[in-house]
């Protein structure tokens, strides 16, 4: 019994270990947000209010740092009064607060000062769309980078899968 | 004979608590009677002239006519590409049918290009200007 636990117990550090080099690796290693599904329980006022002006972003692209100071500066939103009622406000704040959680990756303020977090200036959304020229960016079909719908058409569900991609002429 | 008058009554106690555009107007006309004694009553050429008008206040030229199309029986599109609906109500029926959502938008949009809130004065001149819009 003694010699299974210990068996046990080095198998169990051998992983541990490892799992601790691909860790280490994994920090210089690309990073990326994976759970981007919006749930089914995905509030009204969350898809109406935040999909309004733009698409209604999925929740983990961000992590709930950014979302709180999303959530903090709507009276100063990129140049927008994007302001709500308390109410509404609070209902937001809880499910971005509680849906972004699957994304652990550290808060990236803007370059830009005195605006909030923005997505496409992640280092992994710089990394995942650098084979996109700077003349593909701005076509009338696509906008920018704000536009996820133009070549992700799945994009307000959380699909952004390679395979899916389609950018238009 | 009796089911036709319930369905009947029903259908004016819904209307009657449904908003209308001319029943918002009137929320507004009773709210700038309320803030100014001296309330001679909304223009609507003074609320198209809103619509039209182009401020510099947000730093680049800008007017209502920017993102909502400068023909409000048309559709507009938002700095982030997403599609607005007709503003008159000629061509949104639920366009100002719903004072929290008008509030929003005012509060919001003013902002957005006169860097100010809108007064109630203006708010009833434009709805009254859009209502007639055809």
């Amino acid at each position: 019994m003694k010699a299974r636990a210990c068996s046990l117990a080095l198998l169990l550090m051998a992983l541990g270990a490892g799992f601790a080099v691909a860790g280490d690796d994994g920090e210089k290693k690309y990073k990326r947000p994976k759970q981007l599904s919006v749930p089914l329980s995905a509030p009204k006022v969350w898809s109406a209010e935040c999909g309004s002006c733009h698409i209604a972003y999925p929740p983990g692209l961000l992590p709930p740092a950014a979302w709180k100071r999303q959530m903090d500066t709507l009276n100063k939103h990129y140049g927008s009064n994007a302001t709500l009622d308390a109410a509404d406000e609070q209902a937001i704040r809880d499910f971005l607060a509680a849906t972004s959680t699957v994304n652990r990756l550290p808060l990236e303020p803007s370059p830009k000062a005195g605006e909030p977090p923005r997505i496409s200036t992640t280092a992994w959304f710089i990394r995942k769309h650098d084979e996109v020229r700077a003349d593909v960016w701005r076509r009338k079909s696509v906008g920018s980078a704000a536009n996820c719908v133009a070549c992700h058409a799945g994009a307000e569900k959380g699909d952004f899968d390679d395979d899916r991609v389609q950018i238009p002429k | 004979m009796k089911y036709p008058l319930i369905a009947l009554a029903c259908l004016l106690a819904g209307a009657a608590q449904a908003e209308t555009p001319a029943g918002l107007l009137k929320s507004y006309e009773q709210q700038a009677r309320q803030e100014n004694p001296k309330f001679a009553g909304f223009s609507a050429g003074r609320g198209k002239a809103l619509y039209y008008s182009q401020s510099q206040a947000s730093g680049k030229s800008m007017s209502c006519t920017t993102c909502h199309s400068a023909d409000p029986k048309k559709a507009g599109k938002t700095p982030a590409f997403r599609k607005i609906e007709p503003l008159a109500p000629s061509a949104q029926a639920d366009r100002f049918t719903d004072m929290k959502k008008v509030e929003k938008w005012f509060r919001r949009n003013c902002d957005d290009v006169f860097k100010r809130e809108c007064t109630t004065q203006e708010k009833g001149d434009f709805v009254s200007w859009i209502i007639t819009v055809k």
